[in-house]
């Protein structure tokens, strides 16, 4: 299990524009991928109901998973989407 | 089946008249989007269920069904980090379809410079999944937009 803890740069936290971008990103790894922010459960970072469901704000630490082959491949991407500041407009 | 309400009376203009490329293209998900009249008024809820996000420029209500559906209104309207914008319920709270959950004015949005027009979409479906799915016309608020099976 590859793990990652990252903060979210978003300003206006993980809302509609990274948190597609960030879903579209996990949904294209074969294998499970979860995220979670501290003491709650991990959710699938496949679904952006559930990633919107986190209510991710600015400055929060979340925590990305993933195991197998290319996971640290995967989680890279990912917490690029994370630690951008405004990822285009939303 | 969920039946997914209009959140604003508008003229439906489809998810590719957003400007917007990430609701334009659907990679929020599948939906449809209304131009709204330019006036001060109160969205209302798209379905009954439990508002599991309240941004308040954006919000989401999820169903008993499970079914998720995201309104969004105005394009670039997180900029505005919720000026003009007012919550009428919290998150967490259970509405009703129809029911008025954030007052705002797309007036006050376009006169900012941002297009006032507001999508809705059903998050996590697939587009096969949605029906009877609204392109074009005259909308009124709390009217069906689409189906979700």
């Amino acid at each position: 299990m590859t793990e990652r803890t990252v903060k979210v740069m978003s300003r206006a936290g993980l809302h509609a524009r990274p948190a597609a971008l960030f879903v579209q990103t996990a949904a294209r790894a074969s294998q499970d991928v979860t995220v979670s922010k501290r003491g709650k459960d991990p959710v699938n970072a496949k679904s952006i109901l559930a990633v919107l469901g986190l209510d991710a704000h600015h400055g929060e630490e979340i925590t990305l998973a993933a195991r197998g082959e290319g996971a640290d491949d995967l989680l890279d991407e990912l917490e690029h989407i994370l630690s951008q500041e405004e990822p285009q407009r939303a | 089946m969920s039946r997914v309400l209009s959140p604003v009376a508008g003229r439906v203009v489809g998810l590719a008249g957003v400007p917007d490329p990430v609701f334009a293209q659907a990679l929020v998900g599948p939906g449809t989007a209304v131009d709204p009249v330019r006036a001060a008024g109160r969205a209302v809820a798209p379905v009954a269920g439990r508002v599991l996000r309240m941004q308040p420029h954006a919000y989401v209500v999820v169903d008993d069904e499970g079914h998720g559906v995201l309104v969004h209104l105005g394009v670039g309207t997180v900029e505005l980090e919720g000026h003009g914008f007012t919550p009428l319920v919290g998150q967490g709270d259970r509405v009703t379809a129809g029911q008025r959950v954030v007052a705002w004015d797309a007036r006050g949005v376009e006169a900012g410079g941002r297009s006032p027009v507001c999508a809705i979409v059903a998050l996590d479906a697939s587009r096969d999944a949605l029906s009877r799915v609204r392109a074009d016309g005259v909308v009124e608020q709390g009217t069906e937009l689409f189906r979700w099976e």
